[in-house]
């Protein structure tokens, strides 16, 4: 029965993998179905990768998200609507609820249509700030696309992305050759609140950029709402469940017509750009990147087995036993695949990063970096050996692996480490100090045998000193 | 108005030259940066060139305010810009404030601050900051940008800085390793060695005593002539108990222990109350 | 009471062994009634663990039986303490657990398989049975009245001094300590009388078995030397003192120290540095009164003398200087608190917190000891009367006792023995005196004293006041004693019989109604008269064993922890064991500080769910609101900076919890736990407080970061569950609003600098 289940669970994990890491279902909500044919191209990609799109107007009756309390889909992507609300279905309180249940959303605005206050209110939850002015725009005088907005520089053009810090896997780099160029057209900043972990930018405006309401009379800039590197064009928000919310700032640049569009830049600062040629987007190609990024394509890790054990000279055969004692040696390992479009392949972290086991007890005892020590087909097998600490207690070897753009690995293993039993410490005669005890032990225990031998056998002598009037036996 | 020195920004207005208007390009005249302390009158006054930063970095403290003002000119005439700011790059992290000038239709801009306008991670830069001024608009105009000035924030010792936290990031942590107590240790053994050999050297010690002052076991045949069985068990019970306390010291446990203990206990309470009044009989006869 | 009185009727007439066998049937009896006694709580309510920590030493016994006694010795508790866990096996005193396990053994050796519980719960009950018996030998180490340890042992059987630690379920060390006590007390005397190593060995043996029982063996590591000192000070050095001491200190101290808890203690503790120290002067005057023996020369004695009294105080001095060299463990706080009783609550709130660390309201003497308490000085001087080195005993026992029991609650345990022995040896005098048939003869020598005590009405007050004025304290003079008329004789054996009646009343009653309710289990009556449990605890504990996972930790004040250990097998925070102080404020502080403060802590400590004990529904007076201030002066002990006592106080220096209340008490999570949703029972601005007496606020508290899980009946027990973190990382109290419908305003005017997002 049980192998029956497993080839069923194998059957399954086959479908799974067509594509994405967590399901293909994926709802589009647009308002005019017709606009579908706009954005083709995209559509046409995603259903390449397996995707199963439901098409929904936000006014219909039948969108929903969950069907009988479970979630309907895995994938979410709204694109602009004219309409103010986005109707009773699609609430910010229903949108939060889906991500909680592990649905990814993927956001997309428009500076043309203004967002739904639903979303801009579900933004707000997740410290991701829109413009208050609802037609803002990101323009740039710097580095603006001299064929189609040489005039209103409203499509700004960007190179792919760096590495946000180091030690940050980059995903949005395409090749990597560099020189490729990214439209965005017509955009909404978004600026992001400092204290959120979970939020990242891919894309930020270059630093000449800024934010503007184009309905606005006046025609210099007093207050800016954000600028340069602060605004952020493509934000990413993974939550603790790792499921991805991903903001595009523009709507645009999934169009067909960026997809094979052509630009070419303006002079920027300090004069680049200078000798720009025309150059063809790689919209479509930064598109499914950061698509398969919101819809967990990529960056999706996986924990595998999970092994700690006693390795005092001799490697103990009982794997993960629930109690240890205070300086055991132990070993652990974790093993850990990451999803790659299709396939789960072993996980290497980026130069500059390391997985680490934390042994903690209210606060870590050790932190270790785990090496890696082997792989299979589709998994790294990371490794350290260590020695627990010399504190009793409950403790936790803890893998705690949270990156920006990779799923979260929260591994708690709790075990117990004990102190020493009545004999497990060094026995008496191995401690030099207590030889004096020991020896003295061993002559009270002769003398005692010679007393009493004396006591039962001795025969009186006759006394002999009688100086201090003691009697001798 | 001044044209640019350097051969590349020719040339970009000789690229950029498939626009009518191309020629034209955003620049500034009459910048004067001037820094007001409170209390202390040393304020500073300079121009700002708008090709070669200022040579000495401008100081920037608690109490000051700095003021900027300028005129925008869009191809040599004064014209005001949509955008007009003032860039302030913290060196060590790359962030960057942006201050905008308040321009006025005839182009005159201005923008004065102090330190409690600027965001509270750009005070505690290590180096000063970088100012970076942008003029630019919409239309086909060549945009402004160039380094003018290096900012030196001093922030008041004595007064504490504004609330900052570091916020969470994620990314790899320094190692911890657990540092443990040190182990219990023996004296030199030559020491232990020497008193565990003074304690046992009591025991001919004793023995010699006992000798010299006339011990003896004369009565052993007597005794084990009229009590053999007590005699022996006694003494041998006693010697067991030494050994079964010998074996609870090597290997046995409590529960090994203590039924053996038991058994050769309740022989030496009995062979002892034997033994014993056999040695009492030979003292009331007067033989000890 | 007949029985004893028969007794002596019987004495002169009837043969040795009718009167042995009579004796015995009497012990039985005796024995039979203190169990008895004790069975209430099973029969007005089941047979069921009492109070709290009995919770753990029934734990401690189940683990014993199921994994054997060296998996007990090392045991480590990982579900206590979390996350530091206990290393139980060495912080216990295992005399009880062990003794009922091998009861439990023996049981099925016999091929009577009993249920743990169950020996568990009438193990107090079977030793108290015991414990009458150890006192009728105790008292008749004192006195050669046949009837005086009859009355002894029946008044320790019945007292409901000792009752309240011994009734069925009450599973406590003292259970079993107290037998041991007396026990060890008895083969004392008796070792000193006979003067022989078999006796010491033995009393020592015992005395071992009293240090695995209960810590309160110091208590008796202090009397005994303090006995021996008293009696080398009274001139009264003998042999049998030497040998019976120093046999009792060797072995007893190598006994004590093989109990992991105690250790070293024996040797580096101030608390057994007097047995020592007397372990010492022993040798000394031995030496001495054994030179002085061998050299009979005036000087030369006071020159020892004074050599004696020299090494005393370099010890002393040496004594000193080691406890302040830190060799030698200081005086522990609870030590101070017994000379000081202000000591603990400034110093040691957590022990000034328990409530049997209070010392003794006046009227407890008497509510415990009802008629024995005036015995007593009757009987103390009856010891004075007749001053051996036993008599001396008691009177050294009754006095410190006395003090002891004066600062201390709990310590009315030790002093109930003694109590019960003077009273015996007062009543059983007076019996003796009166019950008597024949008119007594009148000696020639002290014709001109009976002659007083005839005309004083037959009262011994005035007989022995009498002898007092002849010839004092002496020992060896006989006062006269003797009582002529018939009436006398009627009037004071039935006033006496009339006290002993009424004592017997009380104590029943006493029993009945104040020792025998497990507060595990309360009980109420309804109008009609009908009894009605309330069972609001074990609701709550059955709810979290079977609604949480098996290693959810549970985070309650320390009252509770034994409790859930044992009834719902969840490990704890803190508990009864209050071995961590810093741990218990870590809680107190959780409990008393804001919910952001709360929260980061209680997510340190893994803690899943919170559990409060709440009587404002019910008028439960013992909930945690208040003890709430035990909380916050614990915590503050150790974070005076983040928790104030005087904050929770209104300006009026009132502790309140209605409308009044401070904000930091409206703040505290304790608080918020207590009274969220409490409004909702009521009709708008009705909800009432029936502990407090108070109406409640009409707003009730808003909870953030935990949510309610459990109420029971009647919400004397209320579980939280600690939410997680929020999923799209916000704060809890965002996310709480947001969830209520409210809508996050968009801060529109900014102030101070932006803050830069930094990556």
């Amino acid at each position: 029965m049980r192998w029956l289940l497993s080839f069923l669970f194998l059957g399954l994990l086959g479908v799974a993998q067509a594509l994405s890491a967590s399901g293909n279902r994926l709802l589009v909500v647009l308002e005019e179905l017709d606009d579908k044919s706009k954005y083709s191209k995209y559509f046409g990609d995603l259903e390449g990768r397996g995707f199963q799109i439901t098409y929904e107007s936000p006014k219909s009756e039948s969108v929903g998200l969950f069907t009988l309390g479970e979630r309907a889909y895995e994938h979410l992507l709204i694109l602009p609507s004219k309409s103010k609300g986005l109707g009773p279905n699609l609430t910010p309180k229903i949108l939060l609820e889906f991500i909680n249940k592990g649905g990814n959303i993927l956001l997309t605005l428009s500076a043309i249509t203004p967002t739904p206050t639903a979303l801009v209110s579900l933004l707000l939850e997740l410290d991701i700030h829109l413009p208050t002015e609802r037609n803002a725009l990101v323009v740039d005088h710097f580095n603006y696309d001299t064929l189609s907005a040489s005039e209103k520089h409203d499509v700004v053009l960007l190179p792919r992305p760096d590495t946000i810090r180091p030690g940050v896997k980059n995903f949005f780099k395409g090749d990597g050759k560099g020189g490729e160029v990214i439209a965005f057209p017509r955009g909404v900043g978004q600026s992001l609140g400092n204290t959120s972990p979970l939020l990242t930018p891919v894309l930020r405006a270059p630093r000449t950029a800024y934010s503007y309401n184009p309905k606005d009379e006046a025609e210099s800039l007093e207050d800016v709402f954000a600028a340069g590197p602060q605004l952020s064009l493509v934000t990413t928000m993974q939550a603790r469940n790792s499921a991805r919310f991903t903001v595009v700032g523009s709507a645009e640049m999934l169009e067909d017509g960026w997809f094979t569009g052509e630009v070419k830049r303006s002079v920027g600062m300090g004069g680049v750009g200078t000798d720009a040629k025309k150059v063809k987007t790689c919209n479509q190609a930064f598109a499914k990147e950061i698509t398969g990024w919101a819809f967990q394509e990529i960056g999706v890790l996986k924990v595998g087995k999970i092994e700690h054990r006693l390795n005092e000279g001799v490697r103990s055969n009982i794997t993960n036993p629930k109690i240890y004692r205070v300086k055991n040696d132990v070993e652990y390992s974790i093993e850990l695949s990451e999803w790659s479009w299709d396939k789960w392949v072993p996980f290497t972290p980026v130069a500059e990063d390391v997985v680490q086991l934390e042994f903690s007890m209210l606060s870590p005892f050790h932190r270790l970096d785990l090496a890696a020590s082997g792989t299979t087909t589709n998994s790294t097998v990371f490794t350290t050996s260590f020695k627990l600490p010399d504190q009793h207690g409950i403790f936790n070897f803890k893998v705690n692996y949270k990156r920006p753009f990779l799923t979260n690995v929260e591994e708690k293993n709790t075990v117990t480490v004990r102190h020493f039993a009545h004999d497990e410490y060094p026995r008496s005669w191995v401690i030099s100090g207590a030889w004096p005890w020991i020896a003295g032990i061993a002559a009270t225990i002769t003398g005692w045998l010679g007393f009493v031998a004396l006591w039962l056998w001795s025969k009186p002598v006759p006394l002999k000193l009688t100086t201090s009037g003691k009697k001798i036996q | 108005m001044r044209f640019f020195s350097s051969s590349v920004f020719s040339s970009v207005l000789l690229v950029a030259a498939g626009v009518a208007e191309a020629a034209s390009s955003w620049n500034f005249d009459e910048a004067i940066i001037s820094v007001q302390s409170k209390g202390a009158g040393n304020g500073l006054k300079d121009k700002l060139s708008d090709h070669v930063p200022l040579a000495k970095p401008v100081t920037f403290g608690p109490t000051d305010a700095l003021k900027i003002v300028l005129t925008a000119t869009e191809g040599g005439k004064a014209k005001r810009p949509h955008q007009a700011f003032l860039l302030l790059r913290d060196q060590d992290t790359g962030l960057e404030a942006t201050l905008p000038f308040s321009v006025k239709e005839t182009g005159k801009g201005k923008v004065d601050f102090t330190q409690k306008d600027l965001p509270p991670q750009l005070l505690t830069s290590s180096q000063p900051l970088r100012a970076t001024l942008l003029i630019a608009s919409f239309g086909p105009s060549q945009a402004f940008s160039n380094h003018v000035f290096d900012l030196d924030v001093q922030t008041d010792p004595s007064a504490p800085l504004p609330p900052y936290e570091k916020p969470l990031r994620y990314g790899k942590l320094a190692e911890i390793h657990h540092i443990f107590k040190a182990d219990a240790k023996s004296g030199p053994k030559i020491f232990s060695l020497f008193f565990a050999l003074a304690v046992l050297a009591t025991v001919p010690i004793l023995f010699g005593a006992w000798a010299y002052l006339g011990a003896n076991v004369d009565h052993l045949a007597k005794a084990t002539k009229t009590a053999p069985i007590a005699h022996t068990l006694f003494f041998g019970a006693i010697a067991t108990m030494e050994g079964i306390f010998f074996m609870y010291y090597t290997s046995w446990n409590l529960f090994q222990t203590l039924p053996v203990a038991g058994v050769v206990g309740l022989v030496a309470f009995l062979s002892g109350s034997k033994a014993l009044s056999e040695v009492q009989s030979r003292r009331l006869a007067g033989e000890r | 009471m007949t029985a004893a009185t028969s007794d002596s009727l019987l004495k002169k007439s009837t043969g040795r062994n009718t009167r042995g066998l009579l004796r015995l049937v009497i012990l039985c009896t005796i024995a039979a009634a203190a169990v008895a006694s004790r069975l209430f709580s099973v029969i007005r309510f089941e047979s069921i663990i009492h109070e709290f920590d009995p919770w753990f030493n029934f734990r401690a016994t189940k683990y014993l039986v199921a994994n054997g006694f060296y998996d007990f010795w090392d045991w480590f508790d990982d579900r206590t303490w979390h996350p530091l866990g206990r290393v139980t096996g060495g912080t216990l005193y295992p005399g009880l657990m062990v003794t009922s396990g091998i009861i439990w053994h023996a049981l099925r050796a016999l091929t009577l398989p009993v249920d743990i519980r169950n020996i568990c719960v009438l193990l107090a009950p079977g030793f108290s049975g015991l414990t009458a018996f150890a006192t009728y030998l105790f008292t008749n180490e004192m006195t050669t009245s046949p009837s005086a340890g009859l009355l002894a042992a029946v008044f320790m059987g019945i007292a409901p001094g000792y009752i309240s630690r011994s009734v069925a379920g009450s599973y406590d060390n003292e259970a079993i300590a107290i037998f041991l006590l007396v026990f060890t007390f008895y083969l004392w005397i008796k070792a000193l009388k006979v003067g022989s190593v078999f006796w010491g060995a033995l009393c020592a043996l015992f005395y071992g078995y009293m240090v695995s029982a209960w810590g309160g063996y110091v208590f008796i590591t202090n009397l005994i030397p303090l006995h021996v000192f008293v009696l080398v000070c009274m001139g009264r050095f003998s042999p049998r003192l030497y040998v019976s001491y120093t046999t009792w200190y060797a072995i007893g101290t190598l006994a004590s120290m093989q109990i992991p808890f105690v250790g070293f203690l024996p040797i580096r503790s101030s608390e057994h540095m007097s047995a020592l120290g007397v372990f010492g002067l022993l040798q000394l005057v031995g030496f001495v009164e054994f030179v002085r023996a061998a050299i009979p020369s005036k000087q030369f004695g006071t020159l020892l003398r004074g050599f004696v009294l020299l090494v005393f105080a370099i010890s002393l001095f040496g004594l000193v200087t080691l406890t302040f060299a830190g060799v030698i463990a200081p005086w522990t706080g609870r030590f101070y608190s017994l000379w000081d009783t202000g000591y603990a609550k400034i110093h040691i709130p957590i022990i000034a917190s328990v409530s049997e660390h209070q010392p003794t309201a006046w009227p407890a003497f008497f509510f415990d000891l009802n008629m024995l308490i005036w015995l007593f000085p009757a009987g103390v001087y009856l010891c004075f009367l007749k001053l051996n080195d036993e008599q001396v005993f008691v009177v050294v026992y009754s006095i410190l006792a006395s003090y002891f029991s004066g600062v201390m609650v709990r310590l009315m345990l030790t002093l109930t023995p003694v109590v019960c022995v003077s009273a015996a040896l007062a009543m059983s005098y007076i019996l003796d005196s009166y019950l008597t048939v024949k008119s007594p003869e009148t000696p020639e020598s002290v014709s001109s004293t009976a002659d007083s005590s005839v005309s004083g009405n037959g009262s011994t007050a005035s007989a022995k006041k009498a002898a007092k004025q002849e010839g004092g304290l002496r020992a060896n003079r006989q006062p006269l004693v003797g009582i002529y008329t018939l009436f006398s004789k009627i009037s004071v054996v039935s006033a006496m019989t009339a006290y002993l009646l009424i004592f017997v009343a009380h104590c029943t009653w006493v029993t009945s109604n104040a020792y025998s309710s497990p507060s595990v289990v309360l009980a109420s009556r309804l109008p009609d008269g009908s009894q009605h449990i309330i069972d609001d605890y074990r609701e709550a504990y059955q709810w979290l064993r079977q609604n949480t996972a098996e290693d959810a930790k549970i985070m309650s004040w320390w009252d509770y922890g034994y409790q859930i250990g044992g009834m719902a097998d969840r490990p704890t925070l803190v508990d009864n064991n209050t071995w961590n102080n810093t741990h218990i404020a870590t809680v107190g502080k959780a409990m008393s500080s804001k919910e952001e403060v709360s929260y980061p802590i209680m997510r340190q400590h893994e803690v899943d769910y919170v559990l409060v004990v709440f009587g404002g529904l019910l008028g439960y007076s013992g909930d945690d609101i208040n003890k709430f201030l035990w909380m916050v002066r614990i915590a503050e002990g150790i974070w005076p900076d983040e928790v104030k006592e005087r904050n929770f106080f209104t300006d009026r220096g009132e502790y309140a919890v209605d409308d009044r209340a401070t904000q930091t008490m409206k703040d505290s999570l304790m608080y918020k736990m207590s009274y969220y949703n409490y409004n909702s029972l009521f009709p708008p601005g009705q909800a009432t407080d029936r502990v407090r007496g108070v109406k409640m606020p009409e707003v009730g508290p808003v909870l953030n970061t935990v949510e309610e899980a459990f109420t029971s009946e009647n919400w004397i027990i209320r579980i939280y569950k600690v939410k997680d973190l929020d999923n799209v990382g916000r704060d809890h109290a965002s996310a709480a609003s947001f969830e209520r419908g409210n809508k996050k305003k968009k801060v529109t005017k900014r102030r101070g600098p932006k803050v830069l997002r930094v990556e």
